[in-house]
């Protein structure tokens, strides 16, 4: 892989951060008008939303099968700083309850919803299509498959049971992306549109091997498939926790190197072009990026839809479409946005849960439907 | 009327499209909305059929049912979907569109009958060597090329459409299913007389009732353990109210720990599992694989990891509402108490 692309002097893109290059979004009136990205609007924005984050943790730890009081919960991570023992029994229960299932699978969730997001903002940046999202690449499909096929041939009774899974599924994400690349990429350029549509052509190839997988499949093992393709948050081990922050973190970081880029690249390719950016190796790049990430979050969350769609759309209406601010404040919400969409799976329908997937994309949808509405109006 | 019937056969037709191929599209769909708008068209649908199926009756009952009849002659059955059936005479070709189904035609002694079976047939033997005709959607054309005189059919998979194309070919269709342990031993009375098999019906029900007995009374007297059944890891999947596995749990002396989940196949939160503490957990051995068992060694927490109690039992036995489902009961049985029915195979030494 190729090193990312110089950075364009702030001063160069000036234009991009103002109410102008706003306006030549093409998500047009979605946007924020004339909002000037100030020092003091960036730490007030990213302040509040981190603040709600807390909230929403608090609130995360709080609700479950069964809520824990807020006192009892300060106890057990006190008494966990401390590496006191406590007493066995009920408290003993709801400290592993605490600190082995809500804690883990909070964290997890709010890493998967801050990729999710962060993955979607630079991708409608990217392929300028406001209804771009980490799957119109074909990647998490790609990744479905690869955990499809594991299946069929039994990589869960292998030694690795645990990480086999989603070890296929990441190969399958990469094989996704290698075949999408090389069928776009067939010319020297990197042409959006051809992308954009080796993506959703992938798409739809993928998706009926995996419904002709479903189908050979015995009934009892297709399910636990489905189940799992459906989108569904486990408690990681701690162990298993600290890989996936060191490899999205890694991601996230390279990604937000990418703010100003992206910032002129949504003005189009021939406005970064006069701006002196690289646009083909810039696209490259990103594109490898989102699909590394993509590829992760899939082979472990399953598909969990609509998060890298909504979000960025709903943060970009608050915050303006600089990606200096949009960036962060994505990964933020989306990251809540997940956390809280889980509790609440786990919790409506308790001593059962939801996938969590439903609950994204009951939210989702309707946004969704808006979208497809609001664009007909400004059309007309 | 006339008019209302028909719209709400359209729409019972799409609805029945879009459910058909959503069942099996779900996984891949990331456009959620679609779910709502096929939930209303089922309701959609759930009307309409009330409406059609009253309409169709009527005619039914007229040319097969002889309904003076039915009351008079033994050779009228009624199935579990309440269709009546009219077998003059013992059918000569059967197919079985269940395992389990088959394995209760086996049971009697109709090896020459059966002339299809699906593709998860496995028990007997000689099962293996007949012609299949896929499983959760058999193919209607390998199915009517086989001329069957009585397709048997769970009420799991059964479509619709495959229903109403026997209708018109005028196949009977029989839908078997079985809820309790009883319904099994009624269904292979009903297939003893439906095939003159009578004896053999008696025969096998009654070996199997002794079992039950005999099962029975040894747990009567045995503290009722809590229960596991673990049918995925991850994401979790066990067994409620409604699946098969359920009550079965109960006969074997064991309480379900997921029995207030309000789903046969309930995803599990681990924060249920560890406030419920079961003693004992069940695998199934076929699906899930001894690593992933070694997963929950995790939760040391749990009585059954500190006692080291981890079961396997074959699914194939517990799922399948045949005649060999006892087997799986004393597999249960011996799994949750290893002390009165001797450990033997099943425990897993993690």
């Amino acid at each position: 892989m190729k090193p990312p692309p110089a950075r364009v002097q702030s001063d160069s893109c000036a234009g991009a951060l103002s109410g102008k290059a706003c306006r030549a979004y093409p998500t047009g009136g979605l946007v924020a008008q004339g909002a000037i990205l100030t020092n003091s609007r960036w730490i007030a924005t990213l302040g509040i939303l981190s603040l709600a984050a807390i909230v929403v943790s608090l609130l995360c730890l709080h609700f479950g099968t069964q809520p824990i009081p807020y006192s009892e919960i300060l106890r057990v991570f006190v008494d966990a700083m401390s590496r006191k023992e406590i007493d066995g029994g009920a408290s003993d229960i709801t400290r592993t309850i605490l600190l082995q299932v809500r804690l883990p699978r909070m964290l997890l969730g709010f890493l998967i919803g801050c990729s999710l997001a962060t993955v979607g903002v630079a991708l409608q940046a990217l392929l300028r299509n406001p209804l771009a999202d980490p799957y119109v690449l074909g990647v998490s499909s790609g990744a479905a498959l690869g955990a499809a096929v594991g299946v069929l041939f039994g990589a869960g009774t292998t030694f690795l049971a645990e990480t086999a899974l989603p070890a296929c599924g990441f190969a399958g994400g990469l094989l996704a992306l290698v075949i999408v690349y090389r069928m776009a990429a067939h010319y020297e350029q990197l042409p959006i549109h051809s992308l954009l549509l080796a993506g959703v052509i992938l798409n739809a190839i993928f998706s009926a091997v995996i419904m002709f997988i479903t189908s050979v499949l015995e009934p009892n093992r297709s399910y636990g498939m489905m189940a799992w393709l459906m989108g569904t948050l486990t408690a990681p081990t701690y162990g298993g926790l600290v890989g996936l922050v060191v490899y999205l973190s890694i991601g996230l970081f390279l990604l937000f190197s990418q703010m100003r880029t992206l910032n002129v690249l949504a003005l189009g390719e021939e406005s970064a072009r006069t701006l002196g950016i690289d646009t083909e190796q810039t696209k490259r790049f990103i594109f490898v990026l989102t699909a590394l990430l993509t590829g992760a979050v899939v082979s472990v969350s399953g598909m969990i839809g609509f998060i890298g769609m909504v979000v960025p759309h709903a943060v970009r209406l608050v915050t303006g479409a600089d990606h200096r601010l949009l960036l962060p404040a994505s990964a933020l919400v989306g990251g809540t946005f997940l956390m809280g969409a889980d509790t609440i799976a786990r919790t409506l329908i308790s001593p059962a849960e939801i996938p969590v997937g439903i609950i994204t994309a009951l939210a989702g949808g309707p946004f969704f439907v808006y979208l497809l509405i609001w664009r007909k109006d400004r059309l007309a | 009327m006339k008019k209302r019937v028909q719209s709400s056969g359209s729409i019972q037709a799409l609805g029945i499209f879009l459910l058909s191929r959503w069942h099996r599209y779900r996984p891949v769909m990331s456009m959620w909305f679609l779910t709502v708008l096929s939930a209303f068209l089922t309701q959609a649908a759930e009307c309409g059929q009330g409406d059609d199926s009253e309409m169709k009756r009527r005619p039914q009952g007229i040319l097969t049912g002889m309904p003076f009849m039915a009351h008079v002659s033994s050779r009228s059955f009624v199935d579990d979907a309440g269709h009546r059936i009219y077998l003059a005479k013992p059918p000569a070709r059967v197919v079985s569109l269940a395992p389990s189904i088959t394995e209760m035609l086996f049971s009697l002694g109709l090896d020459d009958q059966i002339v299809g079976v699906t593709d998860f047939c496995d028990y007997p033997d000689a099962a293996k060597s007949k012609a299949r005709v896929g499983y959760s959607n058999p193919s209607t054309e390998a199915l009517i090329a086989l001329r069957p005189e009585l397709v048997l059919a769970p009420k799991d998979f059964l479509r619709p459409d495959l229903q109403t194309k026997l209708d018109q070919l005028k196949i009977p269709l029989f839908v078997l299913d079985a809820q309790t342990l009883e319904d099994i031993l009624l269904q292979i009375q009903t297939l003893g007389k439906m095939f003159e098999k009578t004896s053999a019906a008696n025969e096998v029900t009654q070996r199997m009732r002794q079992r039950i007995v005999e099962i029975r009374r040894k747990v009567e007297t045995l503290p009722a353990r809590r229960v596991l059944y673990v049918l995925n890891s991850r994401p979790l999947i066990a067994v409620g109210p409604g699946s098969f596995i359920h009550p079965m749990i109960g006969l074997a002396g064991g309480v379900n720990i997921a029995a207030r989940a309000g789903v046969a196949y309930p995803k599990l939160s681990m924060e249920t599992v560890l406030k419920e503490d079961p003693e004992v957990l069940i695998f199934p051995s076929e699906t899930v694989p001894r690593s992933e068992q070694q997963q929950w060694l995790r939760w040391d927490s749990l009585s059954a990891v500190k006692l080291r109690r981890f079961h396997e039992v074959s699914s194939s036995l517990l799922n399948r509402p045949g005649p060999r489902i006892i087997e799986g009961l004393e597999q249960l049985a011996r799994a949750i108490h290893p002390e009165t029915f001797g450990s033997g195979e099943g425990a897993v030494h993690p």
